[in-house]
């Protein structure tokens, strides 16, 4: 009896088989994929998407696909790749405007020009995006010093499933009209809307670096050397605590225990008097001050080696500085670690098996005031992992919000925090 | 509210903060009717709350009546934040006003929403730091007021605003929820950032009821120079040409020829009565890098057409040069019984062309207008002069800030850059955001607040209720000496 349903119609174009492939995200395939043109352009693909319904993936450059719960359904490849211009740029005023699928390397380059940076610096700027850096709130190894996306975001177009696309902030640098609806999707995983274009400060690139090494015998006084680097006025870009794989495995074939990586940038005579102040806190520290050849590539790669390729299980503790020295002692010998105790930040490559253990040691550990995630797992390994954790308080406000922009939950369905 | 329920709902808050701090009062209530804002209404209740669950209690309270409440607490808002437009209940924070714990540990204070901006950062002198965000008020605003507007300050240049400073917030819910949001001592937290959200909210979503903020090492040393100029423009472009050179200063304040003459009268801060511009640039670091950037910018604000460059050789003379910025409002009393101060910025290239028609704007209405502003941020304060007791100066003095104000969102700037939309502003937000940018924002509110009752009347355009009264009206008692003698600067 009634009327018989005809086959769902989904909106957008056919895909190839190796765009399937490319697009998979926890071993899901996509039916069709929307590459929009610009901001309007995506709100009208959104909307077909909302109307059929169809769930929608968002994709930048792929970097952070692997972070999150595995999508509830996943019909449409919703991807930024023909969205990559750098729509303003204006030195002399600190900011410019790009399109959410411009590679950061791009975006690098083009402010280089001009003797300027982001001076946020997540994994692989030669593929991600500056609309998925938004989106998974990736920050790189500078934020004890600069901060994160929220601190340089000043401006966002926003492509919602009703079809249109709202502005929030601006592009002046000191700016409070209106709500900071930058902060709501910033790290919102693109699932409260497509973050179609970004306003952001920028600053001038430092006139000098360096870096000092210090090796230590165990994590505890390195890291006890990192947090105090991080108290002090003439705080480092980055200070990070390798064990010795990750020291490996970021190029730098040592034969150190632990390492304490101390990134200085600023006015030169800053960074001179920054070199002593690390020196000498390593020292006291007990660490030795090395003086090995730094492969050129070392930073970059201590960079991405927290977005790793392939199979890798990656665990990510954040939690008060004070108690980055108790996460790092929890760290299992198998596990290799590099640790940003300026930040809080502890993260660590695991095994398969170790890796459900693992989780739940450092979240007890972690308590109320941190939290730890899985930021990257093969989808075998993530089905058996509570990714997120329990969701934070106030989660029922963050599903009210999730329900007034999204209310066909179209977007990135069940990727996000408590199944949002 | 009738009588009848006004005595209803006071006798429900006072089960909740006891006899004396819930009142009614027609006589008190206009105490709680103004703020730094022109604009006026009265509340129909006060209440005082002591802890983070009598504010829960209370907000839930006005929820279940469905009466409007606006929180309130140093009521230094330029921009009418916390005036009772819709009458109902004002909170106050002025027995929350304990900073709760000072954490060097995690670089961390939690206080309550009443204390004051100043009050922290001299709280945390003893150990070593500071909360960098410091609003002109500073001495009078309180960080939950902070928080509500997401303030500034001269310094944000380099360290922020004050989202880029709080971590983590508690407030009350319209639900009469108490809800801890953000990674407080931690960096963050997971889940939607709806610290971020609130910060700057204008208290339409929640009442805060305690916060989290970041603390950092006081500077060694703060170097201040002042710079000469001819005029406004040549000014501006030394800006940029400061910026250029890669340094960023913590502050670039600017104050142009009428400023300089109403603060030399006022407070004899050492600015030359010829000059047609002056700046104060800081940099702040360990004395060597203090020194050499103090002298770099010295040569570039002379190679940019600076007649005279001074740097403070100590702190008392630093402190001379800030004293004259610091009182530039309280200064504008020399000038004229009345002024009104804008918030607009624009993109700091289009200071030159924004600051020419503001004068264009002055010559043309006969109105005098100060310039006294954040040159760094492009965050500019123009102060219009008038007679609040000349019949239609109030209005035509409003009439040429929505003029300003326009003229900032066509020059790609906003309509408010650390004051608040509040009263003031909620029909020059059309400016800069479009019906679909509101809806979206308007949807977002209604998730915490579904019958508008959280300081209504502010932040959105059009819901057609007005203040009660406007200070200005005909027959309102002058003010005696217009924030004469106060240490008010924006």
């Amino acid at each position: 009896m009634g009327v018989k349903a005809g086959p769902r119609v989904l909106p957008g174009h056919q895909i190839t088989g190796a765009d399937q492939h490319r697009l998979s995200v926890d071993d899901l395939l996509p039916s069709k994929i929307m590459h929009p043109g610009d901001a309007e352009d995506a709100a009208r693909g959104l909307r077909l998407c909302d109307l059929a319904p169809a769930s929608v993936v968002v994709w930048g450059g792929g970097t952070q696909m692997r972070l999150g719960a595995p999508p509830r359904r996943y019909d449409i490849a919703f991807s930024t790749e023909r969205m990559t211009r750098l729509l303003e740029y204006e030195p002399a005023d600190l900011t410019c405007r790009v399109e959410a699928g411009m590679r950061l390397s791009d975006l690098q380059a083009a402010l280089g020009a001009q003797g300027q940076r982001l001076p946020l610096d997540p994994p692989h700027p030669q593929r991600a995006t500056v609309g998925g850096m938004v989106a998974a709130n990736t920050n790189g190894l500078g934020r004890a010093r600069y901060g994160t996306v929220r601190d340089w975001v000043i401006g966002i177009a926003v492509a919602y499933p009703s079809g249109k696309v709202a502005r929030a902030g601006g592009k002046v640098v000191k700016n409070v009209a209106g709500y900071d609806l930058m902060k709501l999707h910033i790290g919102a995983l693109g699932t409260l809307g497509v973050v179609a274009e970004v306003n952001l400060k920028v600053h001038a690139i430092p006139e000098s670096k360096a870096t000092v090494l210090g090796h230590f015998e165990a994590a505890a006084p390195a890291v006890a050397a990192g947090l105090q680097l991080a108290r002090s006025y003439l705080a480092p870009a980055a200070a990070i605590v390798l064990d010795r794989r990750a020291l490996w495995e970021c190029g730098l074939s040592a034969d150190w225990q632990w390492t304490l990586a101390v990134k200085l940038e600023g006015y030169a005579r800053e960074v001179e008097a920054a070199r002593d102040q690390a020196g000498g806190i390593i020292h006291d520290a007990g660490g030795r001050v090395e003086t090995a050849d730094l492969p050129p590539t070392f930073w970059d790669a201590a960079r991405d080696w927290s977005a790793p390729d392939g199979d890798v299980v990656l665990l990510r503790a954040i939690a008060p500085i004070a108690s980055t020295p108790t996460l790092s002692d929890a760290v299992p010998p198998e596990a290799s670690v590099i640790i940003q105790p300026a930040a809080g930040v502890v993260d660590l490559r695991v095994t398969p098996s170790s890796a459900a253990p693992t989780l739940q040691r450092m979240r007890s550990l972690a308590g109320d005031g941190g939290q730890v995630v899985v930021a990257s797992a093969p989808p075998s390994v993530k089905s058996s992992l509570d990714v997120w954790g329990p969701p934070p308080p106030g989660f029922p406000i963050m599903r009210a919000l999730k329900q007034a922009l999204d209310p066909n939950g179209i977007l990135n369905s069940g990727r996000f925090v408590g199944g949002i | 509210m009738d009588g009848a329920d006004r005595e209803r709902l006071l006798a429900r808050l006072r089960e909740v903060v006891g006899e004396r701090y819930a009142f009614a009062d027609p006589y008190e209530m206009r105490l709680y009717q103004y703020d730094a804002s022109p604009e006026t209404a009265l509340p129909d209740i006060v209440v005082i709350p002591a802890t983070s669950e009598e504010v829960a209690r209370i907000v839930k309270i006005c929820a279940e009546s469905r009466v409007p409440l606006t929180p309130r607490s140093g009521a230094s808002s330029l921009a009418g934040g916390t005036v009772p437009v819709e009458g109902g209940v004002v909170i106050t924070f002025a027995r929350m006003d304990r900073v709760l714990e000072i954490d060097t540990e995690n670089l961390r204070a939690v206080v309550q929403p009443g204390v004051v901006n100043l009050a922290l950062s001299q709280a945390l002198k003893p150990h070593g730091y500071y909360y960098a965000p410091d609003p002109s008020s500073q001495g009078a605003c309180t960080i939950g007021g902070n928080v509500a507007t997401n303030a500034g300050g001269p310094h944000t240049l380099i360290y922020g605003v004050t989202v880029n400073h709080v971590t983590g917030l508690e407030v009350a819910l319209p639900s009469g929820e108490l809800v801890r949001v953000g990674g407080c001592k931690s960096a963050e937290a997971i889940g939607y950032d709806l610290t971020g959200l609130l910060v700057g909210s204008e208290g339409t979503m929640a009442v805060v009821t305690q916060v989290w903020v970041k603390i950092q090492p006081l500077p060694p040393v703060q170097k201040t120079l002042m710079a000469v100029y001819p005029d406004v423009a040549t000014a501006s472009n030394a800006v940029s040409a400061i910026v250029r050179t890669g340094i960023l200063p913590a502050a670039i304040e600017m104050m142009d020829k009428l400023s300089i003459q109403a603060i030399e009268a006022a407070s004899h801060a050492g600015y030359p009565l010829d000059a047609g511009a002056v700046l104060l640039l800081e940099v702040d670091g360990i004395p060597e890098v203090a020194q050499e950037l103090g002298e770099r910018m010295a040569k570039v604000c002379r190679d940019n057409g600076a007649t005279e460059v001074r740097i403070a050789r100590n702190e008392q003379e630093r402190q001379a040069l800030w004293k004259g910025r610091k009182g530039a409002f309280s200064a504008m009393g020399r000038l004229s019984s009345d002024f009104y101060v804008m918030d607009g910025v624009v993109p700091r290239t289009k200071l030159p062309e924004t600051l020419a028609k503001i004068d264009a704007i002055s010559e043309r209405t006969g109105f005098k207008i100060c310039n006294v502003f954040h040159a760094g941020d492009g965050n500019l304060h123009p102060l219009v002069l008038f007679d609040a007791f000349q019949a239609g100066q109030y209005e035509a003095v409003l009439r040429i800030g929505d003029e300003i104000l326009k003229l900032c969102a066509q020059a790609g700037g906003s309509v408010t850059g650390e004051h608040g939309i509040g009263l003031e502003k909620r029909e020059n937000i059309r400016y800069v955001f479009s019906d679909d940018d509101l809806e979206v924002m308007d949807r977002v509110r209604r998730v915490f607040d579904p019958h508008l009752l959280m300081n209504p009347g502010k932040v959105f355009p059009g819901n057609g209720l007005q203040p009660s009264a406007l200070r200005y009206s005909p027959g309102y008692p002058r003010r005696q000496a217009v924030a004469g003698g106060e240490d008010l600067w924006v």
